[in-house]
């Protein structure tokens, strides 16, 4: 059947629960739980996602293309997944680690030789972490080759960064907290960065790590800031985040069309030709947008979200935690000796995520590579989807960004391997198969 | 007065709104700011002035610093590198303060050789006082530019980091 809506394959008729099953569902107590029948018919699975505030994340229904893993691969909900995890196992380090110099070591030390998979814990939580950044990162590449960050897409294109921006802010806080030499440099290294921001530099490397160097201040807010700060913003503003993707629209349904924000909200001039509110009839004075423009835009094959893509979600998220799983049980996380603040270990790498931003500060004066050039990067991100206005979202469209941006992937990749695999002590070459000093 | 009484509410709310902020931002620095060091006297005995002999550089731990006689100058050098904090280590093959981290190199009197730090070594004032040395490290002083070259001197060996 070529050109039949997906539609037609859901079920006409629910089967009636029977038994044990119907008498349950048909209590006082299930109905006071859930308001909605569980009926397997269109009608059953709309109210179900209706009336459900889980389900009300996502829309009842979506254009089939959604499920297609190309449209998205996945990676925005492989971060939301990553990010699951880590909050899991964050818990269950926070059960065992206290934040001070005197003792967070020894609970690492701890936490392996006496706590039942407790290593196997740090573990998860360490590779989900690398992961969540290289996820979060793609997620980033993939939507700008989508050009779905484009209108009316672009403010959350820049929560996305901020986004990004938290995620490294949760590795970078979490990456001091084993207090082991490898997280005490890796922290000294890129704290110091801080102080090359002109004018405010002093101050805000002294906010930062309360003292003049990395102590027991430091420690301490940054678990403040790993456990209890970081977890709400990057909540809040994920969860913006995912109210506009369903706002603003899916980019299938929207190829190039604008929003009608300014028709929609505009008081009618009286007797105006009704083509000027693009022959819509206008409720009240003031209406939503997307309740005037969503029946215009009618996407024929569309299927319910559940159970076509909540089932999809599901083998995502059992797959990326048997990921997780594997390469926790696979390979061990890092712990290098106490933290030493007299014996600087060679080399003193920052963790692969930093470490293009270390290579450049190996060629450049700090103030360029530690502050003008990341913060001019992150700057050229926020404003790209107000620069870049032209809708077109095809790569033979748009040459320009495409070109701008994949050299600047290049250049990140480029420097991130560079920095990652191929140096040694005193930052010297050093071909990976040589020797490789590589900091996970 | 030309403001209404719902302006002057209406400002009134908005400056209330402020001032929590401001509370709130205050009270953020309050907390992290870093408090007053409660260690005792800034000024470090290093002992006898008499043992820091020329050519040499010995280390402080408890000041964190070394103690360095460059052609009969003594300083007391932070051992925090300029560059981005690492520490350094005095190279004794070298002669020479060689980082880690990123490379930088500096002379036994922590001026820079080479590298990507943006000076000198830091130092703290030193003294002498009934033949002992102290350093003041209430204060650090901001070492030399770049193209100080007064007690430069060939390495006297191969260099521990950085090109060999």
């Amino acid at each position: 059947m070529p050109d039949e809506p997906r539609d037609a394959l859901e079920p006409k008729s629910a089967t009636p629960a029977h038994g044990l099953a119907r008498r349950v569902q048909r209590s006082d107590v299930w109905r006071s739980m859930f308001r909605h029948p569980q009926l397997d018919t269109p009608r059953g699975r709309a109210l179900q996602s209706f009336s459900n505030f889980f389900l009300h994340l996502y829309p009842v229904k979506i254009p089939a293309r959604v499920l297609r893993l190309r449209y998205s691969f996945r990676l925005g909900f492989i971060a939301v997944v990553l990010f699951g995890i880590l909050t899991i196992t964050g818990v269950y380090l926070m059960f065992v680690y206290t934040p001070s110099p005197a003792s967070a070591y020894g609970d690492m030390q701890h936490l392996r030789t006496s706590v039942g998979f407790g290593q196997l814990i740090r573990n998860v939580h360490r590779w989900s972490a690398h992961l969540m950044v290289l996820v979060v990162a793609l997620h980033m590449v993939r939507v700008f080759y989508a050009g779905a960050y484009k209108k009316p897409r672009e403010f959350n294109w820049v929560i996305g960064v901020t986004l990004l921006l938290i995620t490294l802010a949760f590795s970078f806080t979490g990456y001091l907290l084993p207090w082991d030499q490898l997280s005490y440099w890796a922290v000294t290294v890129g704290t110091n960065l801080v102080h090359y921001v002109p004018v405010l530099g002093g101050t805000l490397q002294d906010l930062l790590i309360g003292g003049d160097q990395i102590g027991s201040n430091t420690l301490l807010r940054f678990y403040a800031l790993h456990v209890a700060v970081l977890p709400v913003l990057i909540l809040t503003f994920l969860a913006v985040h995912i109210w506009r993707v369903r706002k603003d629209g899916f980019a299938v349904e929207r190829p190039t069309k604008g929003t009608f924000e300014e028709e929609a909200t505009a008081r009618p001039l009286p007797n105006a030709p009704a083509e000027l509110y693009g022959n819509r009839t206008r409720l009240l004075g003031v209406v939503d947008r997307e309740s005037v423009t969503a029946e215009e835009r009618p996407v024929h094959d569309t299927v319910f979200t559940w159970p076509h893509l909540l089932a999809r979600h599901l083998v995502v998220t059992l797959g990326v935690s048997a990921l997780v799983l594997a390469l926790g049980v696979a390979f061990a996380a890092p712990l290098r000796e106490l933290a030493n603040p007299n014996v600087t270990p060679e080399p003193s790498k920052a963790p692969w995520y930093f470490a293009g931003l270390q290579e450049l500060l190996s060629h450049f004066d700090p103030l360029v590579a530690g502050i003008l050039v990341p913060g001019g990067a992150v700057a050229a991100l926020i404003v790209l989807p107000y620069i870049d206005r032209r809708l077109a979202t095809e790569a033979r469209n748009r040459k320009v960004a495409v070109l701008v941006f994949s050299g600047v992937l290049t250049v990140v990749v480029v420097l991130t391997v560079l920095g990652t695999f191929f140096r040694g002590p005193g930052w010297r070459f050093e071909w990976p198969w040589d020797h490789l000093y590589l900091e996970l | 007065m030309n403001t209404s009484r719902r302006q002057l509410l209406l400002d009134g709310w908005k400056m209330l709104g402020a001032l929590l902020v401001g509370a709130g931002g205050y009270t953020a620095y309050e907390a992290l700011r870093p408090v007053a060091s409660t260690s005792e006297g800034a000024r470090l005995d290093l002992g006898d002035e008499a043992f820091f002999e020329e050519g040499t550089a010995t280390y402080v731990p408890e000041g964190r610093l070394y103690v360095v006689n460059a052609k009969g100058d003594r300083f007391a050098l932070s051992q925090k590198c300029p560059h981005l904090g690492c520490r350094v280590p005095f190279c004794d093959s070298s002669g020479r303060f060689e980082c880690p981290c990123h490379g930088s190199i500096f002379d036994l009197a922590g001026e820079y050789i080479a590298g990507p730090s943006p000076r000198g070594m830091d130092r703290y004032r030193v003294s002498v006082r009934r033949k002992r040395l102290f350093a003041d490290t209430s204060s650090v002083i901001s070492g030399p530019d770049r193209g100080a070259r007064k007690y430069l001197e060939d390495p006297t060996g191969p260099s521990c980091v950085g090109e060999d």
